[in-house]
């Protein structure tokens, strides 16, 4: 008796490839379910917008599935190559589109009675994409892949084909201007500047 | 320490507390259709004639088209030898020498008579 794929949660991405290429279908399953949300929260963040998201997601997964018979294991992991291309299409389509400023960024509702924290929390989310927006490209998907994401800098720098000084730099730089952009916002979203 | 600091713990919070935004299930879907649909068809499943089986053994259809090709010369020269055969070639090809030997008119009869 065999065991189902998602009852083995240490399999590794490459395994898993390696059984979709070989004709296993939950091996496809459980590789949409694992690497398509990072896929597209990483999508979502650089480019501030779930339409354009979505395109790039299912482009990024449908190389993955056409490289899949050609992957050789142990080049890289395949959530860094997933990373490098979704980063690649984002650059693409910002290229071709432009960024909303901050003025564009939602304002912050008036807080209803029982429900002031959960609209602040989302104006906050809301400031932040918006903030994400400004910043240049390389700056930003640094930001989200180490800030948000919480990927360690040499991963980073092999998805952006930089080097880790580079990325360490692009995300000081990144952290500062999005400070600067959110201050003029810091009391709406319900920051005060004590430090007690 | 400087004006900034307040501005970055408050900044490093709300990075922290960013919550990923989910993929709609519609998305999921076409992903995973995608997927079915580019995989790889398993070798098990896979029909091959015989033809493709025994190629590979061969050499490929280079190999393949090689041996029809000596199969169909040595049939040739088998069924009409050239006239000019290297001598060698002619031995291996066992063919006969045309020459007509004259016979020198003697038998065991005339011999017989000799002896008396």
């Amino acid at each position: 008796m065999t065991m189902p794929l998602d009852a083995e949660p240490a399999l590794e991405d490459a395994t898993l490839l390696r059984r979709y290429a070989q004709g296993d279908a939950a091996a496809a399953r459980l590789l949409t379910a694992r690497l398509t949300p990072r896929v597209y929260a990483h999508a979502v963040r650089v480019l501030g917008d779930r339409a354009e998201a979505e395109d790039v997601s299912q482009e990024a997964m449908l190389r993955l599935w056409r490289m899949a018979p050609d992957w050789r294991a142990g080049e890289a992991k395949v959530s860094t190559w997933l990373y490098r291309v979704t980063a690649n299409l984002c650059t693409d389509r910002l290229r071709r589109t432009r960024t909303a400023p901050l003025d564009d960024a939602a304002e912050p509702s008036d807080p209803a009675p029982g429900a002031e924290a959960r609209l602040q929390a989302s104006a906050r989310m809301d400031a932040l994409q918006a903030a994400l927006n400004t910043l240049p490209d390389r700056q930003k998907q640094a930001v989200v892949l180490r800030h948000i994401e919480g990927l360690g800098n040499p991963d980073i720098a092999e998805i952006l084909g930089i080097s880790t000084e580079a990325v360490e730099s692009l995300t000081a730089r990144g952290k500062r201007a999005l400070a600067t952009a959110l201050s003029g916002a810091r009391a709406e979203l319900g920051y005060t500047d004590d430090t007690d | 320490m400087t004006q900034t600091d307040p501005h970055m713990k408050d900044l490093d919070a709300l990075l922290a507390s960013s919550q990923a935004p989910a993929p709609s299930q519609d998305l999921m879907v076409r992903i995973l259709h995608d997927a079915l649909a580019e995989q790889p068809v398993p070798m098990a499943r896979q029909r091959r004639s015989w033809m493709a089986r025994i190629a590979p053994l061969i050499g490929g259809w280079q190999g393949l088209g090689g041996l029809v090709a000596a199969t169909c010369a040595g049939l040739w020269i088998g069924i009409s030898p050239p006239d000019n055969l290297p001598e060698g070639l002619s031995a291996f090809l066992n063919v006969q020498d045309m020459t007509v030997q004259q016979d020198p008119g003697l038998n065991g009869f005339g011999w017989d008579l000799e002896e008396g």
